[in-house]
Order: structure tokens, then C-alpha cells, then sequence
């Protein structure tokens, strides 16, 4: 299939005056503006710890980064790729092999040609090495890349994978220049601090602690973009001083990932702002029950926190309403899979005597149990929902320890030792269920963090996920998904407990935001009005 | 005086040693891993966090890694940051300025308001019947000594920055742009106003009531009524004999205060978003980043010791009598 033909003419079809066509093909005849105007100022809540894309999937990391770096395509709201740094692509009938045409005339910052020789290397020596999403798949796939010529990359999968080009993006895949890292130490190479891309900024200065400044790349391929002068990220740790500094006017922007929910009704209510706010990269918030202890080994048992938690009070008093009722295994984030027959609103309703009933039946004698619940407690949201399960619990005569620890703690107790009875979490999906949620459910023995540490082992399970995170048609893998769901929801190793909405907010004086998927993503369009 | 100040200098190894080895030992105990806080919310596989911990040399036992951190450490080699990445004697470097402005602002404000709300409520004191001013500075400093830091610190960004827009709230610069010349350094004093006054306020309440205490005593003695019966004017009473007998105590709280507000800069650091070492020590806490806080444990010791040594050879220069004793 090529998408690069209707793409074109979409792009087209919207492209307005100085606005470039995908493909660099109509550079020479609006010619270059000769600078970018003005500055934005974003928020991040701390430096990142590299600016090499290809080793880390820190949120800030990619927030700065993705200005800078450029993946193979980006990917629309409605989850579509869209050309970047490869103009068309063509996949094999089977879904094993996918064929890249580059981008003509592409530079990097320091004034190289971009080459398939760069794609080849990014893709087997940093990303299927060291990128802690997408390596494990790589490696799972047993991808091969061959670069037939400068202009042409062939990827070739042992077995397909439904979201492949959903990770060819700058978060998953960002293109490196093969020039300054082959044979050195990935690690410790001085251009992660430095980074040199092909994208529409440059880095020009780092202030640790304080702010790091990427300049207007002048030879960016894309036409008259980028718009902007420079964006300026400002480090703002105190979670409490982000909204007031956009309010303000010396932020420009903050993304929901920074932004504390408390604080989501100030910015919908301030006419200077322009919030994207809705379910846009699903992530859900959940309780995972530790299915080897004694309690929560029995089915009545989870069965009955199910009834027992009131999953729109979470919803209320956690997130300020900014998020949606848990609705089954994976959500309804993703609304082509999510399975309404089998969904917690008709299996799970709020009711504390049937709660009670099945905790009976459970063999707990109201008031004699306590059992312990281990949580993050950097993260308010955790602080929050434990706070409403314990309340919810103990009318049901259920009590919780809550055990708020230090992250590598928690961590430790969580996934490496399993020593929990309760937990929270919550999983961010990427983009696709396959890339996000499958860790919550596949069978893992391991001690990584952010896995399934439920002790969940299902054969069945194992083989569903496998299925569709493979198979291409959309239909098939809604219909794999559904299946799941009725197995997830009944057999509950996981409670679900909302899908997060996300705001993301922008001053109006900016224009062009958000195009992307990502909010991170495609800031060459960004204009400034004033 | 030489062999005083060699002699203090040779005790100060031991101790810097056992520091470091204290520190070492107890962050090592700690639990809770560096490598899974580094790669991330996503799950990595098992070799990859392997091959971390070997390029970290986390992989060996404790023992191990501590002597090779001490002969680095002799060596002037402070390891590498694993949360930023960068060798961690640049990144100290990087922020210490900005610290050091906010430390030594912080302790001169102190110093200068304290003695002199010293000075006043000494006297006012030591007048019957015209002690409102003392009970006044006396109420305000057991008020001031009893605040939280980094509680003010919020109080005053809610109040002056939020509420009354009259300072930023954090940073110590505009990201936008310095200007030059005059204009920006009024800019950057703007941003210096309320982290100095948060880090500042406790140790000036000391100070104050440090210095009341001392200047009471001071001002019963003989010498200073029989210099007022000289016919001394005021300003030789109090600062030219009163306030030279009384600095030792002073002098001796400011210096021996001198860590604490090194100390206490973590915290005020990360309220207003200061880019100092006392935010990298906070953040290198919570990510686990053990080299950059066994630097910054060590930094702080070694200010201390060297505080304490000026302390002491400032009180032998005011005061001969230690010297000779």
C-alpha cells in the first residue's frame, strides 16, 4: 500500500500561501524567509537527563528533543503517519517488509548529508540497543535494515507488528547522525549533551537547572518553516509555580504531563489560554492485585474491590474531572477495541453489599483484614486514589495500609520483591495497546519496573496479546482485543480505574499548536502573533 | 598561629575521610536502584539494565566501589552523574556560583540586620521603662526563628510574586534574555529578593538574639560605664567598645551557621527553581544519583570545616586572650 500519493494531495488540498508541501518540493518556489520571529517559552519540570532520543524515553527528554531530532514519519491526531524524514513508504502484503523513501536534500546542523547510511545505523545500533521501548521489540521482531541506496531503507520484520510505523516516530525512532556516534561510546558521547539533528531547532545553549535554548535551523527542509525565532524550555520544579508562570504570561506553553490537576479548572477558565484537552494518547490509571497472596489469589476477592471502589469519585475528586471512569482492561481510551458488553459499567457497578457478599465468600470476616497497598508517592494522583480505595474499602470492612514510598523503593518492593497486596499505577500506551498495554497482562517473572506484577500467568492471554499485536487489519485486532477483555475483565488481575484525559495548554498568542498526536511533536509550524 | 592553622588542617583529613565514607556507606544501604530510575516508564530488558550497571560499575561489591570512589576522589575525580550524564565535578561547577550568591547574600543580610536588631533591642533593653522596641524585635525573632524555610519560601512566591506580581518566582534570570549592562543586573537582584529572605530569615533571627544577648552583658560592665563617664559619645559606646566585646559569640554563630544555610539552600533552591547545587543535591536524592550527592555531602562538609577554621582564627585575632590561654 502507499500512502505517500493521497497524503500529497491532502497536504495539498490544505496547504495555504507560504505553508510547505511534505516533500521539500515547493522550497524553491516560495523561497526561504530569511529568520524565524519570536520566542516561545515552554515549561518541563527538569532537565533531562540526555538529549539522545534514542536511549530514554524521559518525558522532558523528548519534549526538548523532538524540536531538534526527527523521526521517519510523525504521526496525525487520528493516528496516521505522515512523512518526515522518509516522503513515501510501501509495506508487503505479509506486514514483514517496509520499504522507506528518504527525504532529498535533507542536512543535519552541522551541514552533512542525511543518508539511508543514518537510518541504518540509528535503527540497529542505538534504537534496537539501548531505546528502553522500542529495543525489546526490535529485538522481538529480529528486525534486518538494508540501504539499498542513499535514498532507500528497507526494514524487514521476522513476524508482523501492527504498530511498526507508529514507533518509526522521533520518540521511538529518532534518526541520529551516524557520523558522530559510530564506534563510540552510545553513553557517553558528548553529542547526547550537544545534539546535533535534522530537525527544525538547534540547540544553542543549556543552562542546567534553569533553561536550555534551540535557535531556528535555516536550512530546514520544510519550505519557509520554522516560524519561530527559538524556543526557550524553562525548568520549573515546583509542580505549584506552572500554571501561575503561564498565567502570567512567562511560560507559553505546558503540557498536561507537567501540569497539576488541581490546577486544570484555572486553566479552562482563563480566556488567554487555547487547552487542547480529551483522550489523546490513552494512558489508564489502575489497582493491581498481587494474584500470588493469600487474599487476592481468590477471584471473589478482586471481584469484590471492583464493586467497592467508586471509580467516579476517583474521577471527581483525583483528576478534577479530567479523565473517564475505568471502563474495562484497557480502558476506552481506544475506542475501535473497547469491548461494552463485557465493560466494568454493566460487570462492576458500584454496590457495597454484593462487595461485601463476595468478600464473605472470600472468607474474610469484616474488620480482621488489613492488607497493604505500596504506591509512588511523588505522584499526587496516587497520594489522592489511595486515600478514596482505603475509605471505599473499609465500608466494606476491608482495611488498607497505605505505604507511600520513594519511587526506587517502590519500585523495589513492587516489581523486583512482589511484596505487595495492592498497588497503584498507571501505564502510558504510546500510541497503540500493543506498544503500551501489554505489559500489564503478558506473563512477566522478571523485576523490571512498570510490568505486570500481579503474578497474572495465562497462556491464552499470552497468545491473544501476541496475536494482535501482529496481525494488520484493524477489524482482526479490535476483534482479538474484545476477546481479551472478556477474559481480563472476569479474571481482574487488574482494576482498571480511569482513563486519563489529558490538557494541554498553549497561550493564544501562539498559533499552529498541537497538529500532532503528540504534543511534543511538529513545532516547525508554531507561529507567534505578537 | 601557623602551626594552629596546620594543626586544624591535619585534623580536618580524618574527618573529611570519614565523611565520605559515612555517606558513601549509608546511600549505598539505602534501598532502591539508580539504573531502573534511569531508563524510564517503560520496561527494559534485563541485559540492557546489566550492561548499565557494568558501564557504572555498579555491578561490584560495595567495598569495591567505595575504594575506587576514594582514589578517584584523591585524584579530584568526583565520577559521573548517571541522572544528567556529565561528569559531576562540571556539574557542580556549573551551579555553584549561582549558590554561592544566594548562600553568601542570605548570610550577609543576616549578619548586618541581625547585629544591628541586636544592637537596638540590647539597648533599648538595658534602658527601664523603654523596652517596647526590645520586646518588639524579641517577639518578631522567636516568630522568625520558628518558621519553616521552605513554608515561607511558598508563602512569600503566593504573596509577592503570584499575588502581588512585584518579584518572579523562580529562576534567577529571565530565560527570555538577559539585558545588558545596569538594567540586567537590577533584573537579576529582583530574582535574588525573596530566596535570600526566605534562606535568610531564621539565621537573622539568631543573629538578633545572639547579639541582644551578648551586648546586654557587654553593656553592664565597667568599661562602658566608665567611658559614658568619659563623656563617649553613643555611637562610641555601643559600636567601638560595646560591639567589639560582644562579636565573639557573634561571630562565632554566624560561622558555625555558615552549613546550615549552605544546607538549608536545598530546599529554598527548589521552591523558587534557583539553579543551584542545593536543587541538584535535592534532585539527585530522589533519583538516586549517588555521585553527585557524595560530592555535594563532601562540598558541604568541607565548607563546614574551613568555616570553623576562619571562625577560630577570626576569634583569636578579636580576642587575644584565647591565643594566650
Amino acid at each position: 500500500m502507499t500512502h505517500n500519493n493521497k497524503l500529497l494531495l491532502n497536504r495539498r488540498r490544505m496547504s495555504l500561501g507560504a505553508l510547505a508541501l511534505a516533500g521539500g518540493l515547493v522550497t524553491t518556489r516560495y523561497g526561504r524567509a530569511a529568520t524565524g520571529k519570536g520566542t516561545a517559552v515552554l515549561g518541563i519540570d527538569a532537565d533531562p537527563p540526555t538529549l539522545n532520543l534514542g536511549t530514554t524515553t524521559d518525558f522532558a527528554a523528548g519534549d526538548v528533543s523532538a524540536k531538534i531530532l526527527e523521526g521517519l514519519v510523525w504521526l496525525d491526531p487520528q493516528y496516521n503517519p505522515k512523512p518526515s524524514l522518509a516522503t513515501a513508504w510501501t509495506v508487503t502484503p505479509d506486514g514483514k517488509t517496509y520499504r522507506f523513501t528518504l527525504r532529498k536534500g535533507v542536512k543535519w546542523h552541522d551541514g552533512r548529508d542525511f543518508t539511508s547510511a543514518d537510518v541504518k545505523f540509528s535503527l540497529l545500533e542505538i534504537i534496537g540497543k539501548l531505546h528502553p521501548r522500542a529495543a525489546p521489540v526490535f529485538k522481538n521482531l529480529g528486525i534486518e535494515v538494508d540501504a539499498p541506496d542513499a535514498g532507500t531503507v528497507v526494514v524487514k520484520l521476522q513476524k508482523p507488528y501492527a504498530p511498526f510505523l507508529s514507533q518509526m516516530t522521533v520518540f521511538d525512532a529518532p534518526i541520529l547522525p551516524r557520523h558522530l556516534y559510530e564506534g563510540s561510546n552510545v553513553g557517553a558521547n558528548p553529542a547526547n549533551q550537544k545534539p546535533i539533528g535534522t530537525g527544525p531547532f538547534k540547540l544553542a545553549e543549556w543552562k542546567r537547572g534553569a533553561s536550555i535554548k534551540l535557535v531556528r535551523n535555516d536550512q530546514y527542509w520544510d519550505g519557509d518553516k520554522p516560524f519561530l525565532e527559538s524556543i526557550i524550555f524553562q525548568v520549573i520544579p515546583q509542580a505549584a509555580n506552572r500554571v501561575p508562570a503561564l498565567q502570567a504570561g512567562e511560560i507559553d506553553e505546558l503540557l498536561d504531563f507537567y501540569t497539576p490537576k488541581p490546577e486544570v479548572p484555572r486553566i479552562l477558565a482563563d480566556k488567554s489560554l487555547a487547552p487542547r484537552r480529551g483522550v489523546n494518547i490513552p494512558a489508564v490509571y489502575f489497582m493491581m492485585f498481587n494474584t500470588q497472596s493469600p487474599l487476592f489469589a481468590k477471584k471473589d476477592a478482586r471481584h469484590a474491590l471492583a464493586f467497592a471502589i467508586d471509580r467516579q469519585r476517583l474521577v471527581k475528586q483525583v483528576m478534577n474531572g479530567i479523565a473517564r471512569p475505568g471502563a474495562g482492561a484497557f480502558g476506552d481510551g481506544f475506542k475501535w477495541l473497547f469491548n461494552e458488553d463485557v465493560g466494568y459499567a454493566k460487570k462492576f457497578p458500584l454496590d457495597a453489599a454484593r462487595a461485601k457478599a463476595l468478600l464473605a465468600k472470600a472468607g474474610v470476616t469484616p474488620g480482621t483484614t488489613t492488607v497493604r497497598m505500596p504506591f509512588d508517592v511523588s505522584r499526587a494522583q496516587m497520594r489522592a486514589q489511595s486515600q478514596i480505595i482505603q475509605d471505599n474499602l473499609r465500608q466494606i470492612g476491608l482495611e488498607v495500609k497505605l505505604e507511600p514510598l520513594e519511587r526506587s523503593v517502590y519500585y523495589d518492593r513492587v516489581f523486583a520483591k512482589k511484596d505487595f497486596d495492592l498497588t497503584l499505577g498507571s501505564y502510558f500506551s504510546a500510541g497503540d495497546p500493543a506498544i503500551g498495554y501489554t505489559r500489564l497482562y503478558n506473563t512477566y517473572t522478571g523485576t523490571a519496573p512498570n510490568t505486570n506484577a500481579s503474578g497474572y500467568a495465562n497462556a491464552k492471554v499470552d497468545e491473544l496479546l501476541s496475536q494482535a499485536a501482529t496481525a494488520t487489519e484493524r477489524d482482526t485486532r479490535a476483534r482479538l482485543y474484545k476477546e481479551l477483555q472478556v477474559i481480563l475483565n472476569e479474571d481482574l488481575p487488574t482494576l482498571v480505574l480511569f482513563d486519563e484525559e489529558t490538557v494541554d495548554t498553549a497561550t493564544k498568542k501562539l498559533t499552529g499548536m498541537f497538529p500532532a498526536l503528540d504534543a511534543r511533536d511538529q513545532w516547525a509550524g508554531v507561529k507567534r502573533l505578537d | 598561629m601557623p602551626s594552629f592553622i596546620l594543626r586544624r588542617l591535619l585534623h580536618a583529613i580524618p574527618l573529611l575521610l570519614a565523611v565520605v565514607v559515612l555517606n558513601f556507606l549509608l546511600i549505598a544501604f539505602t534501598p532502591g536502584d539508580p539504573i531502573t530510575l534511569l531508563v524510564g516508564d517503560f520496561p527494559a530488558p534485563p541485559e540492557y539494565l546489566e550492561q548499565m550497571r557494568r558501564e557504572f560499575g555498579l555491578d561490584q561489591p560495595i567495598w569495591v566501589q567505595l575504594l575506587r570512589y576514594l582514589g578517584k576522589v584523591v585524584q579530584g575525580d568526583f565520577g559521573y552523574s548517571f541522572a544528567n550524564q556529565q561528569p559531576v565535578a562540571t556539574l557542580i561547577l556549573e551551579r555553584l556560583g549561582a549558590t554561592l550568591e544566594l548562600t553568601l547574600t542570605a548570610l550577609a543580610f543576616a549578619s548586618v540586620l541581625g547585629i544591628a536588631f541586636g544592637i537596638v533591642a540590647a539597648r533599648s533593653a538595658s534602658r527601664p521603662g523603654r523596652s517596647l522596641a526590645d520586646s518588639a524585635i524579641q517577639g518578631a525573632s522567636s516568630a522568625g526563628y520558628a518558621i519553616p524555610d521552605f513554608w515561607l519560601g511558598q508563602l512569600l512566591i503566593l504573596v509577592f510574586a503570584i499575588g502581588l506580581g512585584w518579584f518572579p518566582s523562580q529562576g534567577n534570570n529571565p530565560v527570555r534574555g538577559v539585558s545588558p549592562g545596569w538594567e540586567g543586573f537590577v533584573e537579576h537582584l529582583r530574582y535574588l529578593v525573596l530566596p535570600a529572605f526566605a534562606l535568610s530569615l531564621r539565621y537573622l533571627t539568631l543573629i538578633t538574639r545572639i547579639t541582644r544577648a551578648a551586648m546586654l552583658e557587654v553593656m553592664g560592665s565597667d568599661f562602658i560605664l566608665a567611658s559614658r563617664a568619659r563623656g563617649a559619645n553613643e555611637w562610641t559606646v555601643v559600636v567601638v567598645h560595646a560591639l567589639r566585646n560582644a562579636a565573639a559569640p557573634v561571630l562565632t554563630v554566624i560561622g558555625y551557621n555558615v552549613g546550615f544555610v549552605l544546607a538549608g539552600s536545598a530546599l529554598i533552591e527548589a521552591v523558587f527553581a534557583w539553579p543551584g547545587i542545593g536543587r541538584l543535591l535535592y534532585e539527585s536524592i530522589s533519583k538516586r544519583d549517588y555521585p553527585v550527592m557524595l560530592a555535594i555531602l563532601l562540598m558541604v562538609s568541607a565548607t563546614v570545616v574551613i568555616a570553623n577554621l576562619l571562625t577560630d582564627i577570626l576569634h583569636r585575632l578579636i580576642d587575644p586572650r584565647i591565643e594566650r590561654s
